[in-house]
């Protein structure tokens, strides 16, 4: 019997897991009926979905990163809860990214929490994680070993404004490898502050009219497509460029890598990075023992990152743990 | 902490070293952590820079398992095997997962000097029981700070990963102290030992180092070509020997006392009582580089035979009378007390035949091709005398020890190739760290597969990634740092010779095993079989 079977308003299909009450899956692996989307990161929010629950800034990013789509939409609010007889379901800030939440479904027979991608430490433009109490915790452990303690934030957002000013003064470009969606704005935002020029990807640059929406301002930023970054300028590009002309047609670059998992020096040469800055929208491993602590759940079901072995240390702490699924491990290109 | 400069200073410009990629950059962080230190502490930290407490030399090795490893940074850490074992796989090396693992909080603790690292390091050698062992690592890591638990266990797990080399490090020994990078080379080379190099750097006192006999040195390595076409223009540059299949090996002489040195370093003398022996009889010092070989008569035996010699450090008397060794030799890098490494190959071929009067060794025959159509002439005798092809040495060229070049080219005949299946997969050292760069290979025998092999190299680092995507997807299983993959890539892999073996399943080995190119075109089921590799390895047998 797998985990899953034993939280209350929740069950395991082969789409993903399952709010009966609600009829609704979270953030389902492919296109269902009703999908409740913790975020709108791709992993998470698959595209099809014939209708989406989700928070306003979640739903207009998916709309933004689906064009096509002509699905129904429920926007749900922090500290609004939806209910249906026997059940409640509200959304809770997860500090991942804009609009990410966390999603607890609650009744008479108890709650279970789904922290969808979250992160403790402040955000720029998430809303901070919240932690309501919930007998379940189901939590996400991307980094959930002990290697995986970032050191503080402010000090890596020095270290990348450091490593831009380095490169204009050697009059190279400073190519900032940032995931598209979240980290890319932040980096931006970031650079902003030290009066930085940055050159956004398209994929990147395309979601800016959502973080005005929820009152950003991206004055020093221009898109990739107005022309290639010069000197003094940041190029701001998702990871998997590093290797593509728009990165290797630089002849004079210095690049940063941005990442959780720039905490390990082999990414280095996996990315053909001069820094490795680990910053994460994730929780980093204090922050996942933070949560548990902060949640006091009864037990916890882990899920998506290193799911055995964090349930193993969580055992060993005296919380009762179990993996989801054991869909094993999830690769480092995958985060 | 006990006297003198802390490991931590070493330790400091080792982690400066990794986070540049400039190959200046790296020099400049070494030189800075060499330039304040003198005398024995110098000669230990420019060894433990280079990855070992050892001098070349010595040809000692700080070699601790991974589960002994393991152990003591579990002790150390407070965190269980697992969770320790997972980390070290999640981040891609064990010093680093231990480095990241120990409290960087106030409670740091004060550290250890340099010259305790290199007298803990050496002792932890000297033990035999992997209790013994993790007692004084256990020590050694509760004493360290984060940085430096990292260091020592790159160190003992066999590589500081950095992206320095000795190079490098002799780089930063001519940086600190104002020597030019040949001299420092040379004297490195001559001593067998970079600590003592940099000590001596240190006082100006370089052209002190002399070459000294029995210190093992590295062989000059040749590379391959494919047709006599190839070397066309320059072939009356070049002097042609054959090209044995034996056991290369540096014999060092002085008087009655005799070594042998083979290409990893190590003492192979007694495995070869007739060669020390012929090699004692004449008088005079020398060194010599050349071929252990097996002889039938007055004709070279086949390499398989040869390879019963192997690993009997004490052969019987029996094993000697049947498969009778001599040492060829092809060139002569010492003659009394001269070096002769800076010398051309010329001159040190008129000394080695001058030496070969004298007797006690074969003196390889040198030959001259004045076009493409003689090479190929040559490259068919030597066939016939049962060695496997040509060697190619410019006349003009040194003696580079540890380095492969043009100066010297080799050219033998592949023997056919193989198309195998992937079974497996796992992460590469070194550059390749953290890439999926090693692959387990089968070949048919029936419905199964079984396999003969395993490779490293002979893919473009591109091609290594774009492959590591695709095994990622296709995992079965893990086991440890082992990838189980779904046997659907078919490579074409090139080798040395087949050999008969209990190593892998098919009963058979591949020597040099290297991966020619990524057979898109051919589905598992096309792969070679294990009648085919018996046949090949017949064909082999047949050859001696």
């Amino acid at each position: 019997m797998t985990e899953g079977a034993g939280i209350p308003h929740l069950e395991l299909r082969p789409e993903g897991m399952f709010v009966p009450a609600f009829e609704a899956f979270l953030d389902p692996h492919g296109p269902v009926p009703r999908a409740i989307l913790s975020h709108a990161h791709a992993d998470h929010a698959a595209a099809g979905h014939g209708e989406v629950w989700a928070t306003a800034p979640t739903l207009a990013i998916y709309r933004r990163r689906n064009p096509e789509w002509a699905g129904a939409s429920r926007p749900l609010a922090f500290g609004e809860p939806v209910s249906v007889p026997g059940a409640a379901l509200e959304a809770f800030p997860s500090g991942h990214i804009l609009g990410a939440a966390q999603i607890r479904v609650s009744g008479s027979d108890g709650a279970f929490l789904y922290t969808g991608d979250f992160r403790r430490r402040p955000s720029r433009t998430a809303a901070p994680a919240s932690s309501p109490a919930a007998d379940v915790l189901v939590t996400e452990c991307t980094f959930g070993l002990p290697v995986f303690r970032f050191p503080p934030r402010g000090e890596v957002e020095q270290r990348l404004v450091a490593a831009c000013r380095a490169a204009a003064g050697e009059d190279s470009v400073a190519v900032v490898l940032a995931y598209a969606l979240g980290k890319s704005q932040e980096a931006a935002l970031v650079l902003a502050e030290a009066g930085i020029p940055t050159v956004l990807h398209g994929a990147a640059w395309k979601l800016l009219p959502e973080y005005e929406e929820a009152g950003f301002s991206f004055p020093l930023s221009r898109p990739y497509e107005s022309g290639p970054a010069k000197p003094g300028e940041a190029l701001i590009v998702p990871p998997h460029c590093a290797r593509t002309p728009v990165v290797r047609a630089i002849r004079k670059r210095r690049i940063a890598y941005l990442s959780g998992w720039a905490m390990r020096e082999a990414s280095r040469a996996e990315h053909d990075a001069d820094v490795l800055l680990p910053i994460s929208d994730h929780a980093d491993f204090d922050e996942l023992l933070e949560h548990v602590d902060a949640v006091r759940p009864a037990r916890v079901v882990t899920h998506h990152g290193y799911a055995r072995d964090f349930a193993r240390i969580l055992s060993a702490r005296g919380v009762p743990a179990a993996p989801l699924s054991d869909g094993g491990e999830r690769s480092v290109e995958d985060a | 902490m006990g006297p003198g400069h802390p490991y931590r200073e070493l330790a400091d410009a080792l982690e400066g070293a990794a986070s540049t990629r400039g190959k200046l950059a790296k020099i400049e962080w070494l030189a800075a952590a060499l330039a304040p230190l003198e005398g024995a502490e110098l000669a230990a930290a420019a060894r433990l820079l280079s990855g070992s407490p050892y001098a070349e030399w010595e040809q000692a090795v700080t070699s601790v398992g991974w589960a002994t490893v393991a152990r003591a940074a579990s002790a150390v850490t407070g965190w269980d095997l697992e969770t320790l074992g997972a980390s070290a796989r999640a981040i891609g090396d064990l010093g680093e997962a231990i480095g990241l693992l120990l409290p960087r909080e106030a409670a740091e603790p004060a550290g250890l000097a340099i010259l305790e690292v290199d007298e803990r390091l050496r002792a932890l050698s000297g033990r035999r029981k992997a209790a013994e062992k993790g007692a004084i690592l256990e020590d050694l890591l509760r004493l360290a700070s984060p940085v430096e638990a990292k260091y020592l266990v790159k160190t003992l797990s066999g590589g500081l990963r950095v992206g320095a080399d000795l190079a490098t490090v002799e780089e930063a020994i001519g940086a600190a102290f104002g020597a030019p990078r040949e001299a420092v080379a040379r004297a490195r080379r001559d001593s067998g030992d970079i600590g003592e190099t940099a000590a001596m750097a240190r006082e100006g006192r370089l052209e002190g180092i002399r070459f000294r006999l029995f210190h093992p040195i590295g062989f000059m390595l040749a590379s391959p070509i494919e047709s006599a076409e190839e070397v066309a223009a320059e072939l009356p540059l070049y002097a042609v020997e054959d090209k044995f299949d034996g056991i290369r090996a540096h014999a060092h002489k002085s008087g009655s006392k005799v070594a042998l040195f083979s290409r990893t370093l190590d003492d192979v003398t007694a495995q070869f009582p007739e060669i020390a022996l012929a090699l004692a009889a004449p008088p005079g010092q020398f060194l010599l580089d050349g071929e252990i070989v097996a002889w039938k008569g007055e004709r070279v035996d086949s390499f398989f035979r040869l390879q019963r010699r192997l690993g009997r450090k004490a052969p019987p008397p029996e094993l000697l009378a049947e498969i009778p060794v001599e040492f060829v030799a092809y060139d002569c890098l010492a003659a009394g007390d001269t070096p002769l490494f800076e010398r051309p190959w010329r001159e040190r071929r008129a000394e080695l035949e001058r030496l070969a009067a004298g007797g006690g060794f074969r003196l390889s025959a040198v030959w001259r091709a004045g076009s493409p159509a003689d090479l190929e002439e040559l490259f068919r005798a030597a066939r016939e005398r049962g060695n496997e092809g040509l060697m190619l040495k410019l006349e003009d060229s040194v003696y580079q020890p540890g380095k492969r070049g043009r100066a010297w080219r080799k050219w033998k005949k592949a023997l056919a190739t193989l198309d195998v299946v992937v079974t497996a997969v796992e992460q590469g050292n070194g550059k390749r760290a953290g890439m999926l760069s090693d692959y387990t290979f089968a070949v048919r025998d029936g419905d199964r597969l079984v396999n003969i092999g395993k490779a490293y190299s002979g893919l473009t680092d591109e091609e290594i990634r774009r492959m590591g995507t695709r095994f990622r997807r296709i995992t079965v299983a893990r086991y440890g740092p082992v990838r189980a993959v779904a046997p659907e890539v078919v490579l074409e892999v090139a080798f040395d010779t087949i050999q008969k073996s209990s190593r892998h399943k098919s009963g058979y080995a591949l020597r040099f095993p290297r991966i020619v190119r990524i057979r898109e075109d051919k589905l598992p089921a096309e792969a070679d079989t294990v009648e085919r590799v018996e046949e090949i390895w017949k064909g082999i047998q047949g050859i001696g």
